[in-house]
């Protein structure tokens, strides 16, 4: 019998799936012998869970059936598909590979979901996605897809409530620092659909966002009376045992982590009428070996500090979202590690969001993002040596059924590696980074 | 990508077989699901499609999530159902389980979760929600008391019965006829909406006509003034 779509053609996509498939025939034995059936496990509508319909933004309703280890409703075969396409156009496209295919309307990813119940506790989400751009074969020069791991929670969860008392806890195995989060102010979340092609954001962020598929962790978390969320958690390089975390992530572009790095999270989230607001703290240690191919000698001492914040109002037919998240980095001992000039710098990585949705069908929103930091001619190689980007990013999008999004975005730089003019050296402007990008979502 | 060198070119043998690999590869893993999947309890289930699972549990752990514990809901896209008459509940979790309650919301969130209720789960339902205290109601814009006052006590303009003759005098509601007194204006709106230009409710059919000359100033005084009369003096 083969399970298997016929595009996965590499042997570690086929690991990749035998495991998750795997996974889910020993929790279930039914599953692996049972038709593939599209019934939804709630039998819900999107925006029961997704705020306005807009994936991936939760409702108050979503987090519940996220913090309850997406064990409501009724066990079904969990497998949705996703796909993107997209068609992206910079306004002044150089040889760099990011505008490689400017101007070009393609199919970019393709995701398949194991997601949902798999007993009274557990539940997964687990992804995996096709880049149909991975890289370019070095001889030809042609675009490459691949399969690779991608977003995997893999939690239990139980719940104690009652008339007064409310206590959902948990566990969650996860191949990314705050994925297990449930609002989407957290850095996993707090993102537009992504495009590789284009100019979409500066080189430097924190590292907090910059492990998921190449990191297995287990984090511990608590929502009480839908009033406190804790989280605690640990990660370390998906390897050996953990590998299928991070299957796909080529061994060169896996960040190497020495030993186990803390991530603490604590929310506090209140609902009143149709509002529901929170506010976060959120705190990451990583020490990173500055040679992904040699994870021996000092480490790189990253220390993310973030702030965020979240107010929804959702009353049909109207949905507003206004989010915010500041991470504070700061990069020790880069000096010895050879990927800065200084010993300490500083990043600061500002993100704002407002936007709204009509009838679950027509949105609009407003983002700003702002990066600074300290000056580190290593760190930051264009000749400001300093990572001050801004940009605005306004964005349409339209979805006529509720799994189907249009959607166009414009990323208008002000500001990029730490110029308004010539940030290159070379002549290049902020704005000649200007992208539009029109996407066209679907999932099943 | 080349076959594996101990592929024998026809059907996988066992070793091969997924499972297999993954046990021997991840023993860890393997131990740690295992010992996730035996931490289960009945008792707090959120398994919508058996009948064994008690309804207190299906209501704290599933309906609470919208509803609230008691049944006072926070977000007035989600009726509040403390206090509601049991038959009215009864009723509408089995216009939703036959889809015979169309209305949006409706089916957007309610037909998947009564999709597999059982009669006995649907009749406890009902009674837990029945049996929570009373929302206290409260006073949103007075200055619509009056006004919303006198279209529940009034005959109809079309001849139809004031709502107090079948809701009750203070909407405490009576059997089928819901419970009205406390409950958020948004939803006591878009119902009123729902009866007076569709067809989605059709166990309410008899709304129709009583909604039939209601104009929108109608729908949201008497709707502000049930959601405060609880508070009401």
């Amino acid at each position: 019998m083969n399970m298997l779509p016929a595009v996965l053609t590499g042997w570690s996509s086929r690991r990749y799936w035998a495991a998750v498939i795997a996974i889910f025939g020993m929790l279930n034995p039914l599953l692996v012998h049972a038709l593939p059936a599209y019934a939804r496990q709630t039998g819900q509508n999107c925006i029961a869970c997704h705020a306005g319909g807009q994936f991936p933004e939760l409702t108050p309703y979503g987090r519940l059936f996220k913090l309850t280890g997406y064990t409501i409703g009724t066990r079904n075969i969990p497998i949705s598909a996703m796909a993107v396409a997209s068609y992206t156009k910079s306004a002044n496209p150089s040889a760099d590979p990011a505008f490689a295919k400017d101007a070009v309307a393609l199919f970019q990813t393709g995701s398949v979901f194991l997601a949902g119940k798999v007993t009274e506790n557990v539940g997964v989400f687990a992804q995996a996605t096709y880049n149909n751009y991975d890289n370019q074969n070095p001889d030809s020069g042609k675009w490459q897809g691949k399969w690779a791991s991608d977003n995997f929670d893999l939690r239990y969860a139980d719940r104690y409530i009652s008339s007064n008392q409310d206590l959902i806890f948990g566990v969650s195995l996860n191949n990314n620092p705050s994925l297990a989060d449930p609002w989407n102010t957290a850095p996993a979340w707090m993102q537009y659909v992504p495009t590789q092609f284009g100019v979409t954001g500066p080189d430097a962020s924190p590292i907090v966002g910059q492990l998921g598929a190449q990191v297995g962790g287990v984090s511990a978390y608590a929502f009480w009376n839908n009033t406190v969320y804790a989280e605690v958690a640990g990660y370390q390089t998906a390897n050996g045992v953990w590998s299928f975390l991070s299957q796909g992530t080529a061994n060169g572009d896996q960040t190497k982590l020495r030993g186990t790095n803390p991530y603490l999270r604590i929310v506090l989230s209140h609902d009143w009428g149709p509002h529901s607001a929170m506010l976060g703290l959120m705190a990451m240690n990583a020490s990173v070996y500055p040679d992904n191919l040699m994870p021996v000698g000092p480490t790189t001492q990253y220390r993310d500090r973030g702030i965020d914040a979240q107010y929804q109002y959702l009353l049909d037919p109207h949905t507003i979202t206004a989010q915010l998240s500041y991470i504070k980095e700061s990069i020790g001992n880069g000096n010895q590690t050879g990927i800065a000039s200084n010993s300490d710098n500083h990043l600061r990585q500002l993100k704002l969001k407002a936007s709204y949705v009509y009838q679950a069908k027509y949105g609009g929103s407003l983002g700003y993002q702002s990066t600074t930091g300290s000056s580190d001619s290593t760190l930051y190689p264009d000749p400001a040596g300093n990572p001050d980007t801004r940009a605005w990013v306004p964005e349409l999008f339209w979805m006529p059924i509720q799994n189907v999004r249009l959607g166009a975005q414009f990323y208008a730089y002000t500001r990029f590696h730490g110029a308004t003019a010539n940030y290159d050296g070379a002549g290049r402007n902020p704005q000649n980074n200007n992208t539009l990008f029109v996407y066209l979502w679907g999932a099943y | 990508m080349k076959q594996s060198a101990n592929n024998d070119g026809g059907v996988q043998s066992c070793r091969q077989l997924p499972c297999r690999w993954i046990v021997m590869t991840h023993p860890g893993l393997v131990i740690m699901l295992l010992t996730l999947a035996a931490c289960s309890s009945v008792d707090r289930s959120r398994q919508l499609a058996d009948p064994g699972t008690p309804a207190t549990t299906i209501a704290l752990q599933v309906c609470a999530n919208c509803h609230g514990a008691q049944g006072a809901s926070t977000s007035p896209n989600f009726p509040i159902l403390a206090a509601q008459s049991a038959a009215y509940l009864t009723e509408q979790l089995k216009s939703f389980r036959s889809h015979g309650r169309s209305d949006p919301p409706g089916y957007e969130y309610m037909w998947g979760i009564s999709a597999h209720l059982s009669d006995a789960q649907i009749d406890g339902l009902a009674a837990y929600f029945a049996a929570q205290p009373a929302v206290p109601g409260h006073i949103t814009k007075p200055a619509l008391i009056d006004q919303g006052r006198h279209v529940f006590e009034q005959v109809n303009a079309n001849g139809m019965p004031a709502c107090a003759s079948c809701h009750g005098a203070k909407a405490e509601g009576n059997g089928q006829f819901p419970r009205l007194a406390g409950q958020h204006a948004d939803y006591t709106v878009k119902q009123l909406r729902v009866f007076q230009g569709t067809e989605q409710r059709p166990e309410g059919a008899i709304m129709k006509s009583v909604t039939h000359g209601l104009s929108p100033d109608n729908m949201m005084s008497v709707a502000v003034f049930l959601e405060a009369l609880p508070a009401l003096k």
